[in-house]
């Protein structure tokens, strides 16, 4: 509608996307004091000088959120990339060569998609050893599926569409087709899918450490904060919980947020708002 | 978009709702007897969901005689441990033991039934025995040739090697009928002990009831109802007033419970770290650990007082060694708590601090990497105790959780925080004795020539009251030992806490050994409500 609800919008997300930043920097620099014990402060409420409380070993809840959320904001951002590098990839193969390989990969999607997420994911990080890898492989093998569908469908259409038709027509090369007519069309797709996997590839990482499949418990990573601090609930260490656990919800809110703003920005249909 | 956003509210709600446990903690327990029928012989006990026997009842997969030992309850044995761990009988009424120890004969009562009604004679027991030789996957009984029954009430033992010990594995099999013993026997089992199965839930609760045609002592609790729950759930049970004894843990401790006091019971559910003592090749041994000073300034200097206060709010006793407190224990292998000496050690021996703090020899960093086992809270957090008290030796310490599947395999070459503690002088030669294959022992890589000499001196010696002084000897003779040699570094002895009843009397118990489940019933039929 106007330019000053596109400025805002483009603000908000240049704010968003900073603080995210420094989440990764703090965690970043927080990652020695979130690996410390000290029992002499053990089991402490929130304070000025704890601000998230201490668990039971004494490690400064707040460091350790920091940490877990910077830890899971990085593996977020490189396994979201790499999935939606595989979604593109596969998306466009399927479009593009021909009648097997659509069957092939649409085959593979139902497939991927047919078995539960949670349990693939399980299965995928237990088989590759837990820790970091099996989180990182188990996250990269679930989560490509469905953006490759949108991108299938997408590049189809731009197939049928009259200024691709045209350009074959006129013998412009295959290659040149899909790089200079069709990928400008297809970025803003891509860019909104890749920035809402962030979110789903956070929780996910989240939900298999907490069910004990993920990262090892001296990590300092939300998944095990929020199982461990189930222990300590009843004793009414509720801080434990509630701060990481709201923590991870704003990130995870953020994420949702600025995909909906790129999108906004980037989408033809309302890039004009 | 939609689905991001469910998924985010799902997880607001699940913190706000944990974040308000408090208060909803008494609405949201419903324990599996709810009824609260506290008449004055029957008692609800919580134990932990690993106590929950597997394969049933039948001490050729475990019951009583598994990883965990405690008193059979259903089943009679022909020994018992006493409350300070010498031999009682249960069935026997006599034994003897020839000179070269192959040959163990033992007498039993004449008056002993099953609860089907049939006489227990030594035919039942020679029985028992030879099927558990066949079948136990989790003890080992190779020690026994074959068990004969010579007249209707004796039995004679072959050995195939002298065994001294034999009387405490006779207290731990409970002996099973000959004529009512099958594939389904844990489900059903039957037995002439203490108490008869009634019902069992599994992953619930195990309803267990009086034998009325019990031969021993009156039987005061007629009805004793074992549930099982995760510990948070165990204490919520309690915070609700359902149960009448719960077990617990140390960060539970420092609450009260309206209603309820804290057993502290004594155990030797010890909590120690192996230091590998070979230096390092072909995927076992360490080169840091084997240094003979380094093992011994990490024994001196680890204040095991400090960690006890710390990790167990002061829930323990120091631990010495794998077998503190029993018979066969060597009290002389107590060490004090000497911080200057350790360091005095580590500086002799070449250890030499750096610029960071950490001491190095030859280029060499002394660096450790402390595993634990991944599920198990405590145990993390003595290893991170452990590990910033090294650190003030100059040792650097980094941990690592890691699951059962890799743990053996990894501990050869790196120190593991284990648990022990066992009712049998066995478990000290499981832990220190070498293994004929590769001439080193099981858990750790390390072998001590005298000391598995006076090992095998206490199998082979005759009378089980001898043995005792050679199974010390094995720990420190005044020259050596394995004590001395420290392959092993134990820290704590972990108390077992259970909430109790104010009105309930628990009767007094024996140490513990390892595993926090039913040894606190061992005595159970002698507990009795105050009115």
């Amino acid at each position: 509608m106007n330019l000053h609800r596109r400025k805002h919008a483009f603000l908000l997300l240049i704010l968003a996307a900073t603080f995210l930043f420094l989440i990764i920097i703090i965690g970043f620099l927080c990652k020695d004091a979130a690996m410390e014990t000290d029992f002499v402060r053990k089991n402490q409420s929130p304070s000025f000088r704890y601000p998230f409380g201490t668990d039971w070993m004494g490690r400064d809840m707040f460091a350790r959120t920091a940490a877990g959320l910077s830890m899971s904001i990085r593996l977020g951002l490189f396994t979201a990339t790499i999935s939606a590098v595989i979604a593109f990839m596969l998306g466009s193969i399927a479009a593009v060569m021909g009648k097997a390989a659509d069957a092939f990969i649409g085959w593979l999607i139902d497939l991927m998609l047919g078995i539960p997420h949670i349990l693939l994911l399980i299965l995928i990080s237990f088989a590759c050893g837990k820790g970091v890898r099996g989180v990182v492989i188990g996250v990269l093998c679930t989560h490509w599926m469905s953006l490759a569908r949108v991108i299938r469908g997408e590049v189809l259409q731009l197939k049928q569409s009259g200024y691709v038709q045209a350009a074959a027509k006129l013998g412009t090369s295959k290659g040149k087709i899909i790089t200079i007519h069709m990928l400008p069309h297809l970025i803003p797709q891509f860019m909104t899918g890749l920035i809402l996997l962030f979110p789903h590839a956070i929780l996910h990482e989240a939900g298999i450490t907490f069910l004990g499949f993920g990262l090892p418990p001296e990590q300092p990573a939300i998944g095990v904060i929020l199982s461990e601090s189930i222990r300590y609930l009843l004793t009414g260490s509720w801080w434990l919980a509630v701060f990481p656990g709201v923590s991870l919800v704003l990130v995870v809110i953020l994420f949702d947020y600025i995909g909906s703003m790129t999108r906004r920005l980037l989408d033809p249909a309302s890039v004009h708002e | 978009m939609k689905k991001h956003f469910a998924l985010a509210a799902c997880l607001m709600l699940l913190t706000t709702l944990t974040g308000c446990g408090k208060q909803a903690e008494n609405s949201d327990v419903s324990g599996p007897n709810n009824n609260q029928n506290n008449s004055k012989d029957s008692v609800i006990i919580v134990m932990g969901v690993t106590s929950e026997p597997e394969a049933g009842f039948d001490p050729a997969y475990g019951w009583g005689a598994g990883e965990h030992v405690h008193e059979p309850l259903i089943q009679s044995t022909l020994t018992v441990t006493t409350n300070d761990l010498q031999i009682a009988y249960d069935l026997a009424t006599d034994i003897s033991v020839s000179d070269d120890g192959l040959l163990w004969t033992v007498k039993i009562r004449e008056d002993v039934f099953f609860t089907d009604g049939e006489k227990l004679t030594a035919e039942d027991v020679a029985f028992t025995y030879n099927t558990v030789k066949e079948e136990s996957s989790v003890n080992d009984f190779t020690m026994l040739d074959r068990a004969e029954a010579t007249d209707d009430y004796t039995v004679e033992f072959h050995m195939a090697k002298p065994y001294s010990i034999w009387p405490y594995t006779m207290a731990i099999v409970g002996i099973v009928p000959s004529h009512a013993y099958g594939p389904d026997y844990g489900l059903n089992p039957i037995g002439s002990g203490r108490y008869m199965l009634k019902q069992w839930d599994k992953g619930q609760q195990v309803i267990l009831e009086a034998n009325p045609d019990y031969y021993g002592d009156k039987i005061l609790m007629k009805k004793v109802t074992i549930v099982f729950m995760e510990e948070e759930a165990a204490f919520a049970a309690v915070k609700a007033g359902q149960v009448d004894l719960a077990y617990t843990a140390a960060s539970y401790s420092d609450q009260t419970v309206e209603g309820y006091e804290l057993l502290r019971v004594e155990s030797v559910d010890n909590r120690g770290f192996n230091l590998p003592a070979i230096p390092s090749g072909e995927g076992i041994g360490n080169d840091v650990t084997s240094d003979i000073a380094v093992r011994k300034a990490i024994n001196i200097g680890i204040d095991r007082q400090r960690m006890i206060d710390n990790v167990l709010n002061g829930y323990g006793t120091p631990a010495y060694s794998v077998c503190d407190k029993m018979p066969w224990f060597n009290a002389d292998t107590m060490v004090e708590y000497d911080f200057e000496q350790a360091v005095t050690l580590l500086e002799e021996a070449g250890w030499i601090a750096g610029e960071d703090g950490i001491r190095s020899k030859d280029g060499l960093k002394a660096k450790i990497n402390l595993l634990y086992p991944a599920n198990d809270s405590v145990r993390q957090a003595l290893a991170a105790e452990a590990a910033n008290q090294m650190k003030e030796l100059g040792i650097a310490v980094t941990m690592e959780g890691v699951g059962w599947d890799v743990a053996y395999d990894r501990a050869q070459s790196e120190p593991m925080i284990w648990g022990w503690g066992a009712h049998t002088p066995m478990e000290f030669y499981n832990i220190y004795h070498t293994m004929p294959e590769t001439g080193l022992a099981e858990y750790s890589p390390y072998s001590n020539e005298a000391s598995d000499s006076y090992m095998d001196q206490a199998l082979a010696c005759g009378k089980l009251e001898e043995s005792y002084g050679l199974w010390q000897k094995a720990q420190w003779d005044g020259n050596t030992g394995t004590a001395e040699d420290v392959p092993w570094v134990w820290l704590v002895n972990i108390d077992h806490l259970y909430w109790v009843k104010e009105n309930l009397q628990v009767a007094q118990q024996k140490i513990h050994p390892h595993g926090h489940g039913w040894s606190i019933v061992n005595n159970v039929d002698q507990w009795s409500f105050e009115q």
